[in-house]
């Protein structure tokens, strides 16, 4: 039921126009009950008029644009108001597009089987998790520093046995899920013996091994590298004592059968990173550009 | 299992059916008695100074969506009918296993009260001023200074000569450390005392052609009205030299880069801390740093100053002023 009515007020915010109609609805209400002395007694066929009147107009409303459903498994940060306003300023002088970021994948995941139209953004491992069930198809791949690809590392103060791993709390940018799924494929079983604790950003997480909240960091091998500028001191005290695979950056993908429909928004996207402002825009998801899957990343993406 | 049966057996025989049945039957109930405990439900209070302060009201949420499955009470301190006396009554009756106080005065209450009890806080400004108890834990609601400097290197990396203005009554001792940590990341701290709040025109007009930004702390003598904030928001801005602060409404004011704690984090961090209290594990640290920061950037001050900004931090700023 909590999760109905959190994807139903989703889904209400989603027009950007909700907040003035509201308020003009309001308006009209309280007028309507002022002028009738039977007013009291049409209150509930008042309400439920508002609130049919303000779905119908709502619905229309988000089918005039097309959507990049945004959910990122890698970060905790809350920056959802900005990435809208942000991309959404950008996208109006490009077409009718919106970005819908979600910090739910539950809403996410039910929402774009709803919809089932737009383009996903989301990790490599949310698109591998989701393809079959939602028949996604992966499109476009992000790029930051000519590179598609990252590793994640652990990294610690201390190198830990079988028994210190048990003690120690990592320090993750991604969801809970997530980090134990890269900690696993490090660790094999022993990865599920972490304590977990979620922080906001890659830096976060660094710097809280740094100053001692943490024991140890799960980071992009990038976001590591990082810290040798920003202070030397922490990163030479610092040891990668387990390290990923390639992972892929963000993937955009479309629901199968809609990539005629989807091709404008698509090319689009790869365009952003050719400008200053859409690479900017591009920075606040951690990415400078896209480009179109090659095929045997396709290839790779779906196994 | 048949091995099991053959010992049962055995058992039977030598002390006789009755007395091996009553042993087993025994068995039984210990066991899940023991499955019962481990499940057992906790009693959690939680006082918070008021929720009609947003961030509060965030922190007491975000707690409870993370302690699943305990027994909460929670009480707004700032509702008149929820007094001393109420308190002291409920934490009576409920006899609760954890403390959570929200905020200093919460925290000052529930110390007055209850502080035999287990303890736990947030959002508490200076804790360091606090009485302390026994079984008192916590998370700052400041961040370590060496990781606002951090931050400030990761999107300036070229601001290296940071000016702070400060009392020696209140901050002489976090200056100290803060040079320290400093000198470490190749920052070098210009730092001007002010004696009193009528010295501050003065001292901020020797301090800021010597620096690159200047970096606002929590001091009552420096910041000791609006009319202090606005006059060295006004200054800096004339002279162009950005300003770093510690709390989102100097984002009104015209502040760089805002760096506060991240609520989210903070009851993250203050769950595992209670479950662990709660497991009688040990706590090594008894009042932590938040590990996670929110971070506001003013791009409309880098174009204007012209600053040079670290592109690759722009995806850690939770929100971005243009």
């Amino acid at each position: 039921m909590i999760e109905q009515i959190k994807f139903a007020t989703l889904r209400l915010l989603e027009a950007p126009s909700f907040l003035p109609r509201v308020d003009r609805w309001m308006r009209r209400a309280r007028h309507l009950l002022a002028r009738s002395s039977r007013a009291m007694a049409h209150a509930p066929f008042v309400c439920l008029f508002v609130a049919v009147a303000l779905l119908v107009p709502i619905s229309v409303k988000a089918e005039d644009k097309q959507t990049i459903y945004f959910f990122n498994q890698e970060a905790n940060i809350n920056n959802f108001a900005s990435l809208k306003l942000e991309f959404d300023t950008y996208f109006s002088g490009l077409g009718g597009y919106q970005l819908q970021p979600f910090n739910d994948s539950d809403i996410f995941e039910k929402t774009v089987a709803l919809k089932k139209d737009g383009v996903l953004l989301l990790s490599s491992w949310h698109y591998k998790k989701l393809k079959e069930q939602l028949s996604l198809k992966a499109v476009l791949v992000g790029v930051l520093n000519g590179k598609t690809t990252q590793k994640k590392v652990l990294s610690a103060k201390k190198v830990a046995d079988t028994q210190g791993i048990r003690a120690m709390k990592v320090a993750s940018a991604g969801s809970k899920e997530y980090t134990r799924n890269i900690l696993e494929e490090m660790f094999g079983s022993q990865g599920n013996e972490f304590a977990i604790m979620p922080v906001p950003k890659d830096i976060d997480a660094l710097m809280a091994v740094g100053f001692g909240m943490a024991t140890a960091a799960l980071t992009s091998e990038n976001s590591l590298s990082n810290l040798e500028n920003i202070n030397l001191k922490q990163y030479q005290q610092l040891k990668q004592i387990g390290k990923s695979g390639e992972k892929f950056l963000m993937i955009a993908a479309i629901p199968e059968d809609t990539e005629a429909g989807n091709a404008p928004l698509l090319g689009m996207m790869v365009k952003m990173g050719a400008t200053t402002e859409g690479e900017n825009k591009l920075r606040m998801l951690g990415l400078q550009g896209f480009r179109a899957l090659s095929a045997t990343e396709k290839e790779a993406l779906s196994k | 299992m048949k091995t099991i049966f053959e010992k049962f057996a055995c058992l039977t025989k030598s002390i006789g059916s009755t007395s091996a049945i009553g042993l087993l039957v025994f068995c039984l109930f210990a066991c899940l008695g023991v499955s019962e405990a481990a499940e057992e439900t906790r009693n959690i209070l939680i006082l918070n100074s008021s929720m009609a302060t947003e961030k509060y009201a965030l922190a007491q949420a975000e707690f409870k969506a993370r302690f699943k499955g305990a027994n909460f009470v929670d009480i707004d301190l700032a509702k008149e009918e929820f007094d001393e006396a109420y308190v002291k009554k409920i934490i009576r009756e409920k006899k609760p296993d954890v403390i959570y106080c929200i905020g200093s005065k919460a925290y000052v209450l529930a110390h007055e009260i209850a502080k035999e009890n287990t303890m736990i806080f947030s959002m508490a400004i200076n804790w360091q001023r606090l009485p302390m108890g026994e079984n008192t834990y916590g998370i700052s609601n400041e961040l370590s200074t060496g990781m606002q400097l951090m931050t400030f290197s990761y999107f300036f990396p070229k601001l290296k000569k940071i000016g702070v203005l400060y009392s020696k009554t209140y901050n002489m001792e976090w200056l100290k450390n803060t040079e320290k940590d400093a000198q470490d990341m190749g920052f070098e701290i210009i730092a001007k005392p002010v004696k009193s709040p009528n010295k501050l025109e003065s001292a901020l007009e020797e301090l800021l052609p010597k620096v690159d930004a200047l970096w606002l702390i929590s001091d009552p003598v420096v910041l000791s009205d609006q009319e202090s904030t606005l006059s060295i928001f006004q200054k800096s801005d004339a002279m162009k030299k950005p300003v770093f602060a510690y709390n989102e409404a100097f984002s009104n004011y015209g502040a760089l880069l805002v760096i506060e704690a991240d609520i989210p984090t903070i009851g993250e961090q203050i769950s595992s801390m209670a479950l662990d209290i709660l497991a009688n594990k040990k706590i090594d640290e008894r009042v932590q740093a938040p590990a996670g920061s929110h971070l506001i950037l003013n791009m409309k001050k880098v174009k204007e100053y012209g600053i040079e900004l670290n592109g690759e931090a722009i995806g850690s700023a939770n929100r971005i002023i243009k």
